[in-house]
């Protein structure tokens, strides 16, 4: 009986990677391959009999997969993508992401005329029919909350901050402040993964894994990518934080943030045992990656050559992260600047410093987390802990950066995932009050490279509830800091479950051109 | 005094008996039109009364299906974009009828073919009616330029129907001018119709964009967004007041007062309280009026609380009214505006894609990366040796000079590269930024990259930088930007007091 082209004996049959075929052919071959192996195991020759009915001659002639698209023919080269697209501003950035929703009203977005409608009602106009979280949907009233801090000019702009952020607003004329974020959720995991993700359901890749698939790393011995998690605070309502955020998606996995811990070894088991030496262990990875490059070739799996890069990545960190994490030789100028918090690992301090010396160093993207600023029922108790954490350090961060050439192409963002609302959570008295979640407005900051410096971006309302002239969606947030990147949004692009997948998503973005120097 | 009132009564019944029968020949002359004009046989009195019911109907339409704004079916729509090409068969064939009907005079033939032309203009009016309001109805168009235009279509379409009516009385001379002045209001409805409609496809100034300016200011058309010319005091200056203060509560999304304050046509304007710029008077303008009032006062600007503007910005706007509040002025006597110099533009270096293979087989070989800028090759290369640093030395630096007109930026920071590397870089003709921080550089001989006329970034942090080098570096005109923290020219800033965080303020 003739046997179907795709039911070959692979035991026995010659190796297609080694005819003298063009290499397109064999590329489409082992996509094929892959996809074989993992019907094979599903159904065997029933499924395969199953699949050549179904698919008749188109299956056999080959075009019925998607071997001809770029996925899958592996990963492209920044130099391939043809990106940057155009002369970017910055070539790196660092995103200070305060997970749980800072409030804006109790630190930029002033409002002195609140303090008159102190205990009044929020009109239901403002709020607009808006459906609210769980945690305040069943307030009777929603009393009107002034912010309990005194705000100041600083700078040369003459720009309003809360007595909360004394350090920060000494270099507000470095910041590009937008009060008019808004977005979709209003609870924490849709809104943190479309902050950076683009989408609010899990899955797709961050703003970070599109950076490193798009431009590349400029420091072989580093991760393009990296990860910085702040030390949890108990006294602080924390909300979690997981790798799914800087998750590849369905990028390679070598797209993938690299996190350093918190506390400890930065790189678990990244010191060689005792008695290994750096020559056994270089023997052991050669060893390791012969028997991946098989695996590869038998099965033709990209994660394999993922997974090889990652070895390699690990051996070559082995090296560089002591280096990096080395702050003996920093000048006393720079504890001066940080505070003695940053001789801490894990503090948000010390977490800006090192995003410093990765950028020093080439790192491409680097995302500093700082949880707990989820203060729902208890504005006034956790608020100035949270900003003793962090005013200091990102006053610091930006005035280091600046004042060593780094801001100039080094692209600075801070920021949570929404807003929190005018009105009070729970009880209000003069002590105290809280804030719940609120996606309509935000307020987050930009400095740096491609950052047009010394702006105010949009107004609220005099609730600050809702926007009232240029709003900035998340989509066009992250269209502007693509941009910023030299990244055109609209053509950094995957193809993935059949849609071109981009990190703005389906919906049309627009870069804003009001931030842009 | 009898006889005077004998013929004053008399005269009264001579002049109420001609009025009686003045009366009476108007009543009759009425009544013979009358007779003439209601329909004699059942059948003209079937197509009379058909009319009136179509007419009402057809009025009655919009009223019924109202256009809601939402699109509707696809089949409406897709019938619905005929209407554009529609249109024009009746608009050509009412304009004919009249041309028809003078040209009767002297050839009787052509009269004939009017009353034909009339009739077809009948049918395709209705039919350009129903496509248009399928259009409106199923593309969920509203607004008042689409009421108007509709409202058009539909007096014209029973219009015409009345004059199809009208046209054999005037024929057989029954009624002599009824018809012709119904046929010059139908042409005068068609060309307001017509007007509308062109309104919504081209928009409201397509017409009146290119008519000579002279009579522009004559017509008071002026002051469109568009006659602000880029680069004017009123773009530059003027225009970022105005967007940055009002523009939230008196813009296109609120519109308070009337008055929007986002383009310079709106400014001049106004609002419900009638212009607030007065060109060449700042002392009847009611912007600067209201302004410049004491913060506390009601009618203050801006209001709720947002702050004044600041006394330069009143400064501009009072000079910038004071000369004509013009919209293509770009200086204005007595205001001097500092402004930021202008980024240099870049300039392009050659095509360097020949060089690739050798780049790439550089990279492989001593580490150091040429890497584009971005996709176009005119963007140059950046010199990137972070790999490599702490081996990268002088000797490497200067092998690389094949590739010196393409390198835009070299970043050497923490290299072993010294200042003997000066005399190399100075053959990097497209310099912008150079990284040197965390090298052994002293400065000395800094003054050769004087050549470099695109350098405008340059990096010594961290280096042993002298103050007497770094006074070299004031030769190099180009530079905007120079760091020398952390180096002997600029010591480190000692411990600056950092502010505690105030628990609790107000």
């Amino acid at each position: 009986m003739k046997q179907h082209p795709l039911c070959t004996d692979n035991e026995h049959a010659e190796n297609v990677l080694g005819l003298p075929i063009p290499t397109g052919l064999k590329q489409e071959w082992m996509a094929l391959e892959n996809r074989r192996r993992f019907l094979g195991r599903a159904g065997k020759v029933l499924g395969w009999a199953a699949m050549a009915s179904l698919m008749g001659d188109r299956g056999a002639s080959g075009d019925a997969h998607a071997a001809s698209t770029p996925a899958a023919q592996g990963p492209l080269s920044p130099a391939e993508l043809k990106l940057p697209h155009f002369a970017p501003k910055a070539k790196r950035a660092i995103y200070l992401f305060m997970s749980g929703a800072p409030p804006q009203i109790d630190m930029w977005d002033y409002k002195p005329n609140l303090a008159a409608m102190y205990d009044k009602d929020l009109p239901d106009s403002v709020r607009g029919g808006q459906q609210l979280t769980g945690m305040t949907a069943g307030q009777a009233r929603f009393p009107i909350a002034p912010s309990h801090w005194a705000f100041k000019r600083y700078g040369k702009t003459g720009t309003w901050v809360s007595d909360l952020l004394q350090n920060t607003g000494k270099v507000v004329d470095d910041l590009t402040i937008i009060k008019t974020l808004n977005t979709d959720a209003i609870n924490h995991e849709p809104a943190i993964m479309l902050m950076n993700t683009g989408n609010l359901n899990p899955g797709k890749p961050c703003l970070g894994s599109w950076l490193a698939y798009g431009l590349g790393s400029m420091n072989d011995n580093l991760p393009t990518f990296m990860v910085l998690q702040t030390k949890v605070n108990p006294k602080e309502n924390n909300q979690p934080v997981s790798s799914r955020l800087w998750s590849s998606g369905f990028l390679s996995s070598e797209y993938a943030g690299v996190g350093l811990r918190s506390g400890g070894d930065p790189v678990l088991f990244l010191t060689d045992p005792n008695g290994v030496s750096r020559e056994v262990r270089r023997k052991m990875l050669d060893a390791v990656e012969q028997i991946n490059r098989q695996t590869y070739e038998e099965l033709g799996d990209q994660e394999t050559n993922a997974r090889i890069a990652q070895y390699e990545m690990a051996y070559r960190m082995q090296a560089s992260v002591p280096e990096l994490a080395d702050l003996s030789k920093e000048p006393q100028s720079t504890w001066d600047l940080y505070g003695e918090d940053a001789k801490e690992p894990g503090s948000f301090a010390y977490n800006c410093l090192m995003a410093r010396r990765m950028a020093e160093r080439g790192v491409r993207f680097t995302q500093v987390y700082k949880r707990g600023w989820d203060v729902h029922g208890n504005v006034t108790g956790t608020l100035p802990i949270l900003c003793m954490e962090t005013d200091r350090a990102c006053y610091a961060l930006v005035t280091d950066l600046k004042q060593r050439g780094l801001l100039d192409d080094t692209l600075v963002m801070w920021g949570g995932e929404f807003g929190r609302t005018v009105y009070s959570q729970g009880g209000l008295t003069p002590e105290n009050y809280g804030r719940d979640h609120h996606p309509r407005c935000f307020t987050g900051w930009m400095a740096g490279g491609g950052a047009r410096p010394g702006i105010t971006y949009g107004e609220t309302d005099e609730y600050s509830y809702n926007v009232a002239k240029d709003p900035v969606h998340v989509r066009d947030y992250n269209a502007t800091i693509l941009h910023c990147l030299g990244i055109d949004h609209n053509k950094l692009i995957y193809r993935s479950q059949g849609l071109d997948q981009k990190l703005t998503g389906p919906v049309t973005a627009n870069v804003v051109q009001g931030l842009l120097a | 005094m009898m006889n005077v009132k004998e013929l004053l009564a008399g005269a009264n019944r001579q002049l109420e008996k001609l009025k009686k029968t003045r009366a009476a020949g108007i009543v009759k002359e009425l009544a013979a039109i009358a007779d003439r004009l209601l329909p004699t046989s059942e059948l003209t009195r079937a197509v009379w009364l058909a009319s009136l019911v179509f007419s009402v109907a057809l009025l009655l339409l919009p009223l019924l299906v109202k256009l809601d704004g939402r699109p509707h079916a696809d089949w409406e729509q897709f019938l619905g974009r005929f209407h554009p090409l529609a249109v024009h068969l009746p608009i050509g064939f009412l304009v004919l009828v009249p041309l028809l009907e003078l040209a009767g005079f002297y050839r009787p033939a052509l009269r004939e073919a009017a009353s034909f032309v009339l009739g077809l203009s009948f049918v395709c009016s209705l039919g350009a009616v129903t496509l248009g309001f399928l259009l409106a109805f199923g593309g969920g168009s509203t607004g008042a330029v689409v009421t108007r235009h509709m409202w058009g279509g539909v007096a014209l379409t029973i219009g015409v129907l009345v004059c199809l009516l009208a046209r054999p009385f005037w024929e057989s001379d029954a009624v002599q001018h009824v018809y012709p002045w119904m046929l010059t209001c139908l042409l005068l409805v068609l060309t307001y119709t017509a007007h509308e409609g062109g309104t919504l496809t081209h928009g409201a100034s397509y017409l009146t964009d290119y008519l000579p300016a002279p009579v522009k200011h004559l017509l008071r058309l002026g002051g469109t967004a568009d006659e602000a010319t880029p680069g004017s005091f009123y773009v530059k200056h003027i225009h970022p007041i105005l967007d940055a203060n009002c523009v939230s509560c008196h813009g296109a999304a609120s519109t308070k007062g009337g008055l929007r304050l986002d383009s310079y046509g709106q400014l001049m304007r106004g609002g419900k309280d009638g212009a607030v710029v007065v060109a060449g008077n700042p002392s009847n303008s009611l912007l600067l009026h209201r302004v410049m009032l004491e913060p506390s006062d009601k009618q203050f600007m801006p209001a709720e609380g947002k702050p004044p503007l600041k006394p330069e910005e009143i400064a501009w706007l009072t000079a910038w009214i004071q000369q004509g509040a013009s919209p293509t002025a770009t200086k204005l006597a007595g205001i001097a505006i500092e402004e930021a110099p202008e980024e240099l533009p870049m300039k392009p270096v050659g095509d360097y894609s020949a060089l690739m293979a050798e780049i790439a087989q550089m990279a492989a070989g001593q580490g150091a990366k040429l890497v584009p800028v971005s996709h176009n090759a005119s963007d140059g290369l950046i010199l990137n040796t972070v790999d490599i640093a702490p081996t990268f030395n002088d000797a490497q630096l200067a092998s690389l000079q094949k590739f010196a007109p393409y390198v835009v930026e070299a970043e050497l920071g923490r290299t072993a590269v010294t200042n003997a590397s000066f005399d190399t870089l100075a053959k990097f003709t497209n310099l912008r930024a150079l990284h040197l921080e965390g090298t052994a550089v002293t400065g000395d001989g800094i003054a050769k990259l004087a050549g470099l006329s695109q350098l405008t970034y340059l990096n010594l942090s961290g280096t042993k930088v002298t103050a007497a080098a770094a006074a070299q570096i004031a030769s190099l005109k180009t530079l905007r930007h120079v760091y020398l923290y952390n180096t002997p020219a600029q010591p480190a800033a000692t411990a600056a007091a950092m502010q505690p965080i105030a628990r609790s303020a107000q």
